[in-house]
C-alpha cells in the first residue's frame, strides 16, 4: 500500500513538474535533442513522401541544412529534426498546443496569421492560379462564375475566392490529395493553389501533359516558417539561419536541387523573386 | 505557452451565420442518412433471422461489407468512386447538384444501416421464438407474423442501443467534411482559419454537438417509456 502510494506521489510529482507551458522553445529544444518540425506529406517539392517512401523537400532541407546548425549553436548541442505532418487546418493548433516548434511546408506569411504567430523571413515567394484540363474555358480568375473551383480549406486562396469570387462554387477540401483526385475526375472543374504546388501536382498527374497552370497571380504568397509568437530567441536562430543561407548562396544551391533545370520540377527564380528574398537581408 | 481567449470571436464577423450553416447542413445530412440507416437496418436486421437461407446470406453480406471498412472509406467510394460509373451529363448534373451532400449521405446512411441491423437483429432474437411459431400458427404469413408482431416489439426492445447508434451516426456526420460537406466541424474548421482562435471554435462546436446528443438522449428516453409494453420492458427496475 506504502509503496502503491509513494509510486503515485512520484508519478504526480513528475507531471506537475514537467513545465510543458512555461518554457521557451529552446530550452525545450535543449531538454529534447529533438527539433519538432510541422509539414506537408503531399505537398511536391516543398514537403512529400517521394517515390521510396523517404520523406523529403525542398523545405525540409532548409530546415536540415540551414536552420538546424544555428539552434544547435544556440543550445549547445546537437539535435535530431523529427517530422510531423500537418495541413492548413491543423497547424496553427499545433504549434500553440507544443506539438511541433516549427511550422515548415507551404504557409503563407499573411497579416492575419501574424497576430497568433510569428514567421521567419520569406524563403519562397509564388502566387495562386488555376489547375484545370487542357483546353478548359478557365483561363483565369475571371472565368471561374458557375464553375466548380476545389480549393483546400484554410488556404489562403479559398477565402479570397469566398470573398470575393462568390459566383464561383467552390468545394472546399481538408488536404491536397483529395481536391486533386477531385479535379482528375471531374467533380470539380478547377483546382486552385499556388501556382508553384501546382505545378507540382501536375508532375505528378498520370499524364501530365493533359494539365495545364493557367492564370496570373491573383494573389501574393510569401512563404515563411511559422514559430509560437513572441518567442523572439528561436525565431533569431531560425532567421539566422535562412540569412545565412542567402548570404553565402547555399539557399540558391538548395533550390537549384529542387527547381533547377535538372529537377523534376524545374521552376527557375524570376529576378523579381531574387531581388525580394536578397532585399530581407539588406541587399 | 500564451494563450489568450477571445471569444468574442464566435459571434464577430461571420462565424455565427456560418456555425448556423453548419448546423443545419448537419442535422439535414444525419437526418436523411438516419431514415436511411434505420430502413437498411429494419430490412436487412430482419431478413438475418428469417427462415429462408438465401435471403439471409444477402443480409449477412451486407452487415459485415459495410460495417468492416472505415466509413472514412467509404465516404471517398461514393464520392469518387460511384459517380464515374454514371454517363457524364449525369455526372455533370450531380456535381453540380450538391454531389458531396448525397454521397455524405449515403455513405454515413449504408454505414450506419449496417450497424443498425446488429441492434435490430439483436432486438428480433430477444423475443422468444414461441411468439413467431403462435403468430404462423393463428394462420399469419412470415411477412405478416414479421410486420405485425416480431418487428413492433423488437423495435420497442431496441430504443436504448438504437439511441447511441443514432447519436454515433449524428457524431460521425463529421466525417463527411473530407469530401468537401460544409457542416459543423468544417465550419469550426473555418473560423479556425479566419481568426486562428481554435480552442473557441471548437469549443463552441463541442457544445453544440453536446446539446444536440442531449436532446436527442432525452426525446428517446421519453419515446421508450410511451411505448414500453408493460412486462416486457422494465426500464426503471432494472437497477433494483
Amino acid at each position: 500500500m506504502m509503496r502503491t502510494l509513494s509510486l503515485l506521489l512520484a508519478v504526480a510529482g513528475l507531471l506537475t513538474a514537467t513545465p510543458a507551458r512555461a518554457q521557451d522553445t529552446l530550452d525545450k529544444i535543449k531538454q529534447s535533442g529533438v527539433l519538432t518540425i510541422g509539414t506537408r506529406t503531399g505537398s511536391p517539392p516543398f514537403a512529400y513522401v517521394n517515390r521510396n517512401n523517404e520523406w523529403v523537400g525542398f523545405t525540409i532541407d532548409l530546415v536540415e541544412q540551414l536552420v538546424k546548425p544555428p539552434v544547435e549553436k544556440a543550445v549547445g548541442k546537437s539535435i535530431k529534426i523529427e517530422k510531423k505532418e500537418s495541413t492548413p487546418p491543423t497547424r496553427i493548433p499545433l504549434l500553440t498546443s507544443n506539438a511541433v516548434d516549427l511550422i515548415a511546408g507551404t504557409m503563407t506569411d499573411t497579416a492575419e496569421r501574424r497576430q497568433s504567430v510569428d514567421f521567419s523571413l520569406t524563403y519562397f515567394y509564388t502566387g495562386a492560379q488555376f489547375l484545370v484540363k487542357k483546353g478548359s474555358p478557365i483561363h483565369g480568375i475571371n472565368d471561374i462564375a458557375g464553375k466548380r473551383i476545389a480549393s483546400q480549406q484554410g488556404s489562403t486562396n479559398a477565402k479570397i475566392i469566398r470573398e470575393k469570387y462568390p459566383q464561383a462554387q467552390l468545394r472546399e477540401f481538408p488536404d491536397q490529395p483529395a481536391a486533386f483526385q477531385a479535379l482528375l475526375q471531374g467533380q470539380v472543374d478547377a483546382y486552385t493553389n499556388d501556382g508553384i504546388q501546382l505545378y507540382g501536382l501536375k508532375g505528378k498527374a498520370p499524364k501530365p501533359d493533359d494539365w495545364d497552370v493557367v492564370g496570373d497571380f491573383y494573389s501574393e504568397e510569401p512563404y515563411g516558417m511559422a514559430m509560437r509568437k513572441g518567442d523572439a530567441k528561436f525565431k533569431a536562430a531560425v532567421d539566422a539561419g535562412l540569412k545565412q543561407g542567402l548570404e553565402s548562396g547555399k539557399y540558391f544551391e538548395i533550390y537549384d536541387k529542387w527547381f533547377g533545370p535538372k529537377s523534376e520540377l524545374p521552376y527557375p527564380m524570376t529576378p523579381q523573386v531574387k531581388a525580394y528574398l536578397m532585399k530581407q537581408i539588406g541587399k | 505557452m500564451n494563450y489568450t481567449f477571445k471569444w468574442s470571436v464566435l459571434w464577430s464577423g461571420q462565424s455565427g451565420t456560418w456555425l448556423l450553416q453548419g448546423l443545419i447542413t448537419t442535422l439535414e445530412l444525419s437526418a436523411v442518412a438516419w431514415v436511411l440507416a434505420v430502413a437498411l437496418g429494419i430490412v436487412s436486421g430482419a431478413l438475418r433471422t428469417v427462415p429462408l437461407p438465401p435471403l439471409r446470406w444477402v443480409a449477412t453480406f451486407y452487415v459485415e461489407f459495410f460495417r468492416n471498412v472505415p466509413l472514412l472509406v467509404w465516404m471517398f467510394f461514393w464520392y469518387f468512386a460511384v459517380p464515374p460509373l454514371l454517363p457524364r451529363p449525369a455526372q455533370d448534373w450531380l456535381f453540380n447538384h450538391g454531389a458531396e451532400f448525397w454521397a455524405g449521405t449515403v455513405a454515413l446512411g449504408v454505414y450506419h444501416g449496417a450497424r443498425m441491423s446488429e441492434v435490430i437483429r439483436s432486438g428480433i432474437g430477444a423475443i422468444p421464438r414461441t411468439q413467431f411459431e403462435a403468430s404462423l400458427a393463428m394462420g399469419l404469413t412470415t411477412f405478416q407474423a414479421y410486420r405485425l408482431v416480431i418487428l413492433p416489439v423488437a423495435l420497442r426492445l431496441i430504443v436504448p442501443p438504437g439511441t447511441s447508434e443514432s447519436l454515433n451516426l449524428l457524431k460521425n456526420s463529421s466525417v463527411a467534411l473530407t469530401i468537401s460537406v460544409a457542416e459543423l466541424t468544417f465550419q469550426a474548421r473555418q473560423i479556425e482559419t479566419y481568426t486562428a482562435k481554435a480552442i473557441e471554435a471548437f469549443s463552441a462546436v463541442t457544445l453544440i454537438y453536446l446539446v444536440l446528443c442531449l436532446s436527442i438522449a432525452t426525446i428517446m428516453a421519453r419515446v421508450e417509456r410511451a411505448y414500453a409494453i408493460p412486462g416486457l420492458i422494465s426500464r426503471t427496475r432494472a437497477v433494483d
